[in-house]
């Protein structure tokens, strides 16, 4: 356990050091916020949907507060593997899995924490119809920090399922790609889910990428009910179980049939 | 006691070539990195492993410390197997890839150690004395809370070495761990490894292109080439095989006439040097000098040291290496 927690701060102290990086992040996230907001209110105005904008707006600020928990990939880890330095950790009495999964965990929760804590204030401030909403109540806050958590433990563990492909492709590049890809529009961070038909909403708020931001998100607003609120989580503690325990499947298949290239 | 030991350990690689124009399929050849290797090595042993590049010398280490599987064959290491029981079996070894770090990359060494501290469970108190005794040993003290990247080839080689050493293993695996050092850094690491093994009775297995390293500190080589084990045995044993031939260079005063010399001796001139290389079996050193006094008045005359890395090559060559 000692080990776990130990990686996991060293991680977390390393990304704390890159504060350019969180300047830069902010900049690019508020931007893309405003953007979509101003997309979404001449949507609006041209055709009134059956739910408040400010659910809009908020659900917009919080996709992109939290966007470094999605899109963010240790380079680290993806470089160990290409070079093969990932031999030093296959040589280390850990359980191999866990010692990347909290690796990972540090990095996206700090990561998207130092960018969400200055966009979240700036998003909140802003003038009525644009910024972000204050939760639907207490409880729905509460319900949307454990959703949050249990959407944390699900990104992770689909990370680690792309590493887990990198260290058969060797290259991170053409998996993330594509995950990337799912992840951005399937997750909300294109276009809220509450935007998409409600024969489609069945389907995606069901899928794995549904879990990371738009559950708590939804919980956070309110749209969904607290007495929604268990099934909700359910749902979500399922998917991260499922998402380890296949993560882990990958995984200790890929140590019998390793390769470690070059000396 | 018998530590480590290997029987019939077969270890094969598929490599696939670049598609040829015109075929559909990417042709798949085996590379057999290592070929039914078996040895046993006794605890406290020092062993160096050499062979040229390719020869399957990374792959052996990579067995032994339970990263790789291989086909077929048994090995057991302080009567573990490697693959079978990764996580006890590591707990117990140290690795250094010379060619890979292991500390991170931004952040200071010393908390890369504090994190190995963990992994491996070291007692703070152990871990603090330890700690005290590599950073004098390694001479660290200056860049212990330096980042990584800011460090040079051979203070970060020392920073490695130390990382691996933290946990006391009771095994040592070093691949290349002298690569890219200075001579002061390469001596002190000598030394460093002699007492470790001394002191502590670490097992030692030591691969490298060093003949310098394998000279200094390992009593016993073993030879690999193309995945078989060549050669077991004390490092004179080898040399004397292959090291048939000397080498003396003479300058002499004046006219001379070159001497009339065995077939077996060569001889070139470069400028007033002579240089002669002759084998001593078939031309005694003591027939050979009078043939060269006869020829001239001899005003200089050096005996060529034998030269380590000379020998391993015509080994290689000899052994279609």
């Amino acid at each position: 356990m000692r080990a776990y927690v130990s990686a996991f701060r060293m991680r977390w102290k390393m990304e704390a050091q890159y504060r350019g990086a969180v300047i830069g992040g902010f900049v690019c996230q508020m931007l893309f916020g405003l953007i979509l907001v101003g997309l979404y209110r001449a949507l609006y105005f041209s055709k009134p949907q059956p739910f408040p904008f400010g659910q809009v707006s908020t659900y917009v600020w919080l996709q992109q507060a939290f966007f470094r928990m999605l899109l963010a990939s240790d380079g680290d880890l993806l470089d160990k593997i290409r070079t093969g330095s990932i031999a030093y950790d296959l040589c280390r009495p850990v359980h191999l899995y866990t010692y990347y999964y909290v690796r990972v965990m540090a990095q996206k929760l700090l990561g998207s924490l130092m960018r969400a804590a200055p966009m979240l204030v700036f998003a909140a401030l802003l003038p009525p119809g644009w910024g972000l909403l204050p939760p639907a109540g207490p409880g729905a806050f509460l319900t949307a920090l454990l959703g949050l958590l249990l959407g944390l433990l699900c990104v992770c563990a689909l990370e680690n399922i792309t590493m887990a492909c990198t260290m058969r492709t060797l290259d991170s590049r053409g998996m993330q790609a594509m995950m990337n890809l799912l992840m951005m529009v399937l997750s909300g961070n294109v276009l809220p889910l509450t935007l998409y038909p409600d024969s489609w909403q069945r389907v995606i708020t069901a899928l794995p990428y549904a879990q990371l931001l738009d559950a708590p998100i939804r919980l956070y607003t309110g749209q969904w009910l607290l007495s929604d609120a268990p099934r909700i989580l359910l749902r979500q503690g399922a998917w991260a179980l499922a998402l380890i325990a296949a993560g882990r499947f990958f995984w200790h298949r890929n140590q019998k049939r390793l390769i470690v290239q070059g000396g | 006691m018998r530590y480590i030991t290997t029987e019939g350990l077969t270890k094969t690689f598929t490599v696939r070539k670049k598609r040829e124009k015109g075929r559909l399929l990417r042709e798949k050849t085996q590379v057999r990195a290592l070929d039914s290797v078996s040895f046993s090595i006794e605890q406290g042993e020092l062993v160096g492993s050499i062979g040229p590049n390719g020869a399957g010398k990374s792959t052996l280490v990579k067995i032994l410390s339970g990263i790789l599987t291989p086909e077929s064959g048994a090995v057991t290491v302080d009567g573990l197997v490697p693959w079978q029981e990764r996580r006890r079996h590591v707990k117990n070894i140290g690795v250094v890839f010379g060619q890979r770090s292991q500390l991170w990359w931004d952040v200071p060494i010393v908390d890369s150690f504090s994190l190995l501290r963990d992994i491996y469970r070291v007692p703070e108190g152990d871990y603090r004395k330890r700690l005290d005794e590599l950073t004098e040993a390694l001479d660290l003290s200056s860049f212990l809370r330096t980042p990584l990247r800011l460090l040079s080839l051979g203070q970060r080689m020392r920073a490695e070495l130390c990382g691996s050493l933290l946990h006391g293993p009771k095994l040592l695996f070093l691949d290349e761990p002298t690569i890219g050092l200075d001579a002061v850094s390469k001596l002190s690491l000598r030394d460093f490894l002699q007492k470790e093994n001394r002191e502590r009775g670490t097992t030692v297995l030591l691969t490298t292109h060093d003949m310098e390293d394998i000279a200094a500190l390992c009593p016993r080589v073993m030879v690999l080439g193309h995945g078989k084990k060549l050669f077991d045995g004390a490092l004179p044993d080898l040399l004397s095989r292959y090291d048939k031939v000397r080498q003396v260079t003479v300058r002499y005063d004046g006219d001379f006439t070159l001497p009339a010399l065995p077939e077996t001796c060569r001889l070139t001139r470069e400028g007033a040097d002579c240089k002669i290389t002759y084998e001593p079996a078939s031309l005694p050193t003591g027939a050979l000098l009078s043939l060269l006094q006869g020829a001239g008045a001899i005003r200089e005359l050096t005996a060529q040291p034998q030269n380590v890395d000379h020998l391993i090559a015509a080994m290689y060559k000899e052994m279609d290496l």
